[in-house]
């Protein structure tokens, strides 16, 4: 049969036969095409494309067509014909009785495929708010009992092994499915649809490190895939870049993976340039266009995000990623009902697009709808309990509800959920501070610091709350800190908070007797419009004492001084254990 | 004394209704049962005037629970219907077996016709009526259908009535399967019988709107209740999670998941589910916004103050303060005086877990009297009352204070209030020693029909002062001896409140503390000793009393005396004046035992003062025995029988056996050694009545199993006898002590010098 000859030559991990690779993913992509497999095939072929073209004696043979299919082909060039117009059910009777893999494959899938498209028509109209999470895909059973049948006699192929894994996924038997998608990628490794699956169901590294997957160039994929997923991105990003050496540097796919990654890690100018790559290549491309317009978003890059936003509507205006974009664009232009609406579009589109809900909460915040914007980000939990981001949001509109307390809750979920994400530790830190429990919020600001602060103010604020406490030894180091991080950095972004640290800072070498840094830090100061007057008034002070005690002076030992250059390479990856904050994390 | 109140302040939702949501709109809609109930009102309309008064009323009193009550199989609902009236319930089905088995179209000429009964000058229904309303909502929810589910309330509608027939023609069914056909359904549904069959408990069904509310609302009051009826932790949360499945914004079922965890005490799903709870509630709220109740900004408040609730109950008490806060700032923004008042009594509560102070308390009673929130009132009163007691103010006061809230619960029919407030004075009977008091108090409350029962049908009778009443019934027999009583009450105990449920800490230290005194009445010091440990993990002062006391058996002496001493200052400390007193009598033992009888004088002067200033009348008598059988060694008899006459009466009336025994010793020693000095006339009577004193401190003694103590009173009964020259009831008394003697190992401490 085909499929052993092509599992045979699939073996092996490594990838020096690109040859070889190009022929199996051709081959695989024709064979899901066959199968009505669109996504599957699409990725073959995307793939493929991104290798050397095959000179015409080496391009596969077409597949070699055994009895069965012989038998069945009239039945199954009909259905596949209706299955293509979406006719599942008329595909289906046309099919029975068929033995061929191809056609047997066609048939429970138009099935399964019917009954989805029946249980989505359903919810539109049940009969009560309790019946509508009853719908259900009335075939799954059905179909289970033939697959399993049909897998325990060992007859099932790559293709319906995947099958009886989706419907096993479906019926929520989350253990059996993961057994059977692993199987499916052994028998059949070439089908990208299996891995994904298989990444959908593993939620950890661990469960990860469990699974026996079949040894082949594909796994590396899926590793990088599965990486990304569970927030792993500096592994991730280090498979995608072997898989570029390894001669992929064209494919698409691996680009956009990449720009989703940095994405991740709020590597934002980076995941931008790369996002401009990539639309360079592929102009007409609308997956991954919604993380584009996000990162679009944060950088308020009005011009760019309104071009987005008008290209791909043009392109489709009726998918989730346009809606998505054209919702991003609208809230950076400040019309959140607007945008709102086109969040609520993108969920009637796909009402499991998680990350609309929550986009969506964030609108109604800025309308100052908080108790719906409650309810999008309880819905996008549901959808994904691991969404920090719905966490934070909900954090967030309790703590615009003023209850502190209440939201520390949502925050360390948040920061349960990425560890290393210094905006939470930032709002956790605030709540504390709110609520008077300086220690802890100590704690959150210096862990923020430690894993590389995106917005610069834990530092400003670990000082200040030192500066409460009267420690002022600590303030001071931490104001130095703070002003080596924005110079570090070259931007040269007015920062409010930098006058503050260099008033503290004259102050506080005022106080120590060290003439010099302080006149210094006063003379920054008098850069500032804020803390002109003062610096000049700490200036004649200076001069005043200095002229009286010139030899007191020189011999008081400076308390400390100036490291010489901070840990700035404080980078986000490293993987950290959430904090523990008090005795207390429910 | 337990705290009573503290678990009271719970609930919310189910008590005294500070949480009130109907997350569901009023929106009907039309189900199958739904139609048969519209069937049989139209039959009912047609039948008219054939029907006679009887069924006529018996039918109108069926109505009303089938129109609010949940969905139900049609079976139950015939069978229901043929109670009153068997002859409608024929006709009932009928129609349904022609709509059923007929066409689409039978369904729609059915409820065209519906309408009918409105019109007319005469009509059969009236608009406004329970009926007419529900027919006119089911008129309009049917209506509103769109065309496929018309089509698939139809098919619905088939589906209920072929389940009926098929569970009458279940026989007939079994007969046919002979058909290849049908061979090969079953195989197939054997074939997946096993991996199947979890799943298909896991959705039991879903249940419709109705019966899950009724679920929800049935559980929940079971969990207040009677604990033990509910559904186990696990299934009910199976139960839950499944409801949620089927619909996440069923808010309640948060609410309830939230009272589950807590049975277990896991405080991570038990937040996790109140707060989902309350960010559900808070959605509807602000849908309600127009029914003028300010939206969701209530639940806010009630949210952070639930979660206050809960960070106590885990003994978080710097959480649960913060929470505190929070709530009371925001019930401040928006004068919310209502939440406020039980934020303030929340306050105390956790106000009394630092420090003792009762203005907040006094406060709280006044304010939440002027808001008029009686529960809350008479809650605080009985907080109060409870606080006063243990800083030993008037009794009277006391009393008279629980009788006036008496008469707010009874105004209120405030059930479980009466119930605590019965169960608190057995308490305070007990804290100040009038046992018989107690007991008839206790047996009040168990006697008593609870208010509940006559409103619910659900018995209360799994609350916490039940527990309480229970347990001080257990010891009140154990201490007059009745241990197969006891251990029966225990077992009971047991069984009403299994190990892991929120009060079984309570009988679990009576247990102990009752075999505690078993064991060391028996002399068996180690069992004691392996009791004390576990008496520490649930009460930690009654455990380290307990370790001295058999420190102090065992004749270690001063390792005894420093425990002591240790916990005289942590209970001085911490006022907890019962225990100093019993602390104090202990060391004075101490004292007499190691023949310092003149150091342990001033200590139990200062026992004596301070029971009677907490006018712990028992604790004061036991004092006075002590000081008595001190005088007694120190050479004034006379003295000591003076102060004996003033303990006796309360000691006989409402003490423990071995302490009656112990007395009566007392005195028949007393009376032995101040016969010293009389005419050998009075005497002889003296040393008469003393045998006849010991004859009774021995069927005391021999009550409670002391085998030590009888062994010393028939020692010295031989002696008296001996003295009297009654050599037969000598001889016989010997002989008993010999036996006893030969039985028991001699302990350490002279015969005579022992008192107890």
């Amino acid at each position: 049969m085909a499929a052993a000859a092509m599992v045979a030559a699939a073996g092996g991990g490594d990838f020096s036969d690109l040859r070889e690779i190009k022929k199996q993913l051709l081959s695989v992509a024709e064979r899901s095409r066959e199968r009505g497999l669109q996504h599957s095939g699409k990725w073959a072929a995307e793939l493929a494309f991104a290798l050397e073209p095959l000179p015409l004696s080496e391009l596969p043979p077409p597949p070699v067509l055994t009895e069965e299919d012989a038998r069945d082909l009239d039945a199954y060039t009909l259905a596949k014909s209706y299955f293509d117009l979406k006719e599942y059910d008329r595909a289906a009777y046309f099919l029975q009785g068929c033995k061929s893999q191809k056609a047997y494959f066609l048939y429970m899938y138009s099935r399964y495929l019917s009954g989805e498209k029946k249980k989505d028509d359903e919810t539109v109209d049940s009969l009560g708010p309790l019946e509508k999470g009853q719908v259900k895909n009335e075939a799954l059973r059905e179909l289970r009992v033939e697959l399993s049948k049909k897998h325990k006699a060992q007859e099932l192929d790559g293709f319906g092994l995947y099958l009886y894994g989706v419907v096993l996924r479906k019926l929520d038997l989350v253990k059996e499915a993961i057994d059977v998608f692993v199987e499916a990628a052994h028998v059949l490794p070439l089908h990208w649809g299996a891995w994904l699956e298989l990444c959908n169901l593993i939620t950890d590294k661990e469960m990860l490190k469990f699974l026996s997957l079949p040894d082949t160039w594909m796994k590396e994929f899926f590793l990088a895939h599965i990486y990304t997923e569970l927030q792993l991105i500096e592994e991730a990003l280090q498979k995608y870049q072997s898989l570029i050496d390894a001669g992929f540097s064209k494919s698409t796919y691996i680009i956009s993976q990449i720009a989703v990654a940095y994405h991740n890690i709020r590597d934002i100018d980076k995941a931008l340039s790369i996002f401009n790559e990539l639309r360079k290549q592929d102009p007409y491309r609308i997956e991954n266009m919604d993380t584009f317009s996000n990162l679009l978003y944060v950088r308020s890059m009005k011009p760019e995000l309104s071009y987005l936003a008008h290209n791909l509507c043009e392109i489709d205006k009726y998918r989730v990623e346009t809606c998505c974009v054209i919702g991003n664009y609208y809230s950076l232009r400040s019309q959140h009902e607007k945008a709102a609406l086109y969040f609520q579009r993108a969920l009637k589109l796909n009402p499991r697009y998680l990350g609309a809900w929550t986009l969506m909460g964030h609108e109604y915040m800025e309308m100052k709808n908080t108790s719906a914007a409650i309810q999008a980000y309880r819905h996008a939990i549901e959808v994904n309990k691991r969404d920090y981001r719905a966490w934070y949001g909900l954090g967030q509109t309790y703590e615009i509800l003023k209850m502190p307390f209440y939201c520390l809750y949502y925050y360390r979920r948040a920061h349960q959920l990425r560890p290393n994400d210094s905006r939470m530790l930032v709002a956790l830190g605030e709540c504390y501070e709110k609520l008077n429990q300086l220690v802890e919020a100590k704690k959150c600001y210096w862990r923020a610091y430690a894993v590389g602060d995106v917005e610069k103010m834990a530092l400003v604020k670990l000082a200040k709350l030192h500066e409460q406490l009267n420690e002022s030894e600590q303030a001071a180091q931490c104001y130095i800190k703070y002003i080596q991080d924005i110079y570090s950095c070259g931007e040269v972004v007015e920062h409010l908070e930098v006058s503050t640290a260099f008033r503290y800072l004259a102050q506080y070498y005022f106080k120590c007797k060290l003439w010099d840094e302080a006149s210094a830090c006063a003379q920054k100061c008098c850069a500032f419009n804020d803390t002109r007057e003062e610096g000049k008034a700490l200036l004649r002070q200076i001069l005043q004492l200095r002229s009286q005690g010139e030899t007191s002076s020189t011999d008081v030992a400076a308390p400390f001084f100036l490291p010489a250059s901070l840990s700035a390479n404080n980078t986000p990856t490293r993987r950290v254990s959430p904090l523990n904050l008090s005795s207390v994390t429910p | 004394m337990a705290s009573v109140h503290e678990s009271l302040y719970f609930n919310p939702m189910l008590t005294n209704g500070v949480v009130h949501a109907n997350v569901f709109g009023v929106r009907d809609w039309v189900t199958p049962h739904k139609m048969a109930l519209l069937v049989l009102l139209s039959e009912l309309g047609r039948a008219g005037a054939q029907l006679g008064l009887l069924e006529r009323r018996r039918l109108n009193r069926l109505l009303l629970p089938l129109l609010q009550g949940p969905d139900m199989a049609l079976s139950r609902l015939r069978k229901a219907i043929e109670e009153c009236c068997p002859h409608l319930a024929g006709s009932v089905h009928i129609r349904l077996k022609l709509m059923a088995e007929g066409e689409l179209k039978d369904m729609e000429q059915f409820f065209d016709d519906l309408s009918d009964s409105f019109s007319g000058t005469e009509p059969e229904v009236h608009k406004t009526s329970v009926v007419g309303l529900f027919l006119r909502h089911m008129i309009l929810a049917y209506n509103k259908l769109s065309f496929s589910q018309v089509y698939k309330l139809y098919t619905a509608l088939q589906q209920y009535f072929q389940k009926d027939e098929k569970k009458d023609g279940a026989d007939e069914n079994e007969m046919e399967l002979t058909n290849p056909e049908e061979l090969d359904g079953k195989m197939e549904k054997e074939e997946l019988a096993g991996p199947l069959r979890e799943e298909e408990i896991a959705c039991s069904g879903p249940l419709s709107q109705k019966q899950a509310e009724y679920f929800l609302s049935q559980q929940a009051s079971l969990l207040k209740n009677d604990e033990t009826k509910a559904l186990a932790p696990a299934s009910l949360q199976k139960e839950l999670n499944n409801l949620l499945k089927f619909n996440p914004d069923f808010a309640e079922a948060h609410y309830l998941s939230y009272l589950n965890s807590l049975r277990v005490q896991d405080v991570f799903s038990s937040t996790h589910s109140l707060l989902h709870y309350f960010d559900r509630l808070i959605l509807t709220g602000a849908e309600s916004k127009s029914n003028g109740d300010e939206g969701y900004g209530r639940s806010l408040r009630y949210a952070a103050l639930n979660l206050a609730a809960l960070h106590c109950r885990f003994g978080h008490y710097q959480q649960a303060e913060l929470a505190l806060q929070e709530a009371i700032r925001i019930a401040q923004e928006s004068n919310d005086h209502v939440c406020l008042q039980h934020c303030l009594s929340w306050l105390y509560i956790l106000e009394q877990k630092i420090f003792d102070s009762c203005v907040l308390l006094e406060h709280s009673v006044n304010k939440s009297l002027h808001f008029g929130l009686p529960y809350l009132a008479s809650l605080g009163i009985q907080s109060l009352v409870q606080q006063r007691a243990f800083a030993g103010k008037a009794a009277n006061k006391l009393m008279d204070a629980l009788k006036d809230s008496d008469l707010l619960h009874w105004k209120h029919s405030l059930s479980e209030l009466i119930d605590i407030s019965i169960a608190q004075k057995t308490a305070i009977w007990r804290l100040y020693g009038r046992s018989t008091m107690a007991l008839q108090q206790a047996q009040t409350l168990l006697s008593m029909n609870s208010l509940e029962a006559v409103n619910v049908g659900v018995q209360q009778n799994n609350t916490e002062s039940f527990a309480v009443v229970l347990c001080h019934l257990a010891e009140l027999h154990a201490e007059q001896g009745y241990f197969a009583a006891a251990s029966e009450i225990l077992k009971h105990l047991k069984e009403r409140f299994p190990p892991n449920s929120q009060h079984a800490q309570l009988w679990m230290l009576f247990d102990q503390k009752i075999q505690f005194e078993r064991a060391m009445n028996d002399g068996r010091y180690h069992v004691a000793d392996s009791l004390v440990a576990g008496i520490t993990a649930l009460n930690s002062i009654e455990g380290v009393y307990r370790k001295a006391i058999v420190l102090k058996a065992q004749n270690q002496m001063s390792e005894a005396h420093k425990l002591l001493q240790k916990l005289l200052i942590h209970c001085q400390k911490i006022k907890n004046t019962e225990m100093v007193i019993r602390v104090l009598l202990c060391i004075a033992e101490l004292y007499w035992r190691s023949s310092c009888h003149t150091i342990a004088l001033p200590v139990l002067l200062q026992a004596l003062a301070l029971a009677r200033e907490y006018s712990l009348q028992y604790l004061a008598s036991e004092t006075v025995l002590n000081l008595a059988f001190s005088q007694l060694i120190l050479g004034i008899p006379e003295q000591a029988l003076n102060i004996l006459h003033m303990a006796i009466e309360p000691v006989l009336a409402h003490g423990a056996v071995l302490d009656k025994g112990c007395a009566m010793f007392l005195v028949a020693k007393c009376q032995v050694a101040s016969a010293a000095s009389y005419t050998p006339q009075k005497k002889i009577e003296a040393l008469e009545s003393a045998i006849l004193n010991l004859n009774e401190a021995k069927t005391y003694f021999a009550k409670v199993d002391c085998k030590e103590q009888l062994r010393d009173v028939l020692y010295f009964q031989a002696r008296l006898f001996h003295t009297l020259g009654r050599t037969q009831e000598r001889n016989k008394c010997a002989m008993l002590f010999r036996q006893l003697h030969q039985e028991l190992p001699a302990h350490g401490v002279p015969l005579i010098n022992a008192f107890k």
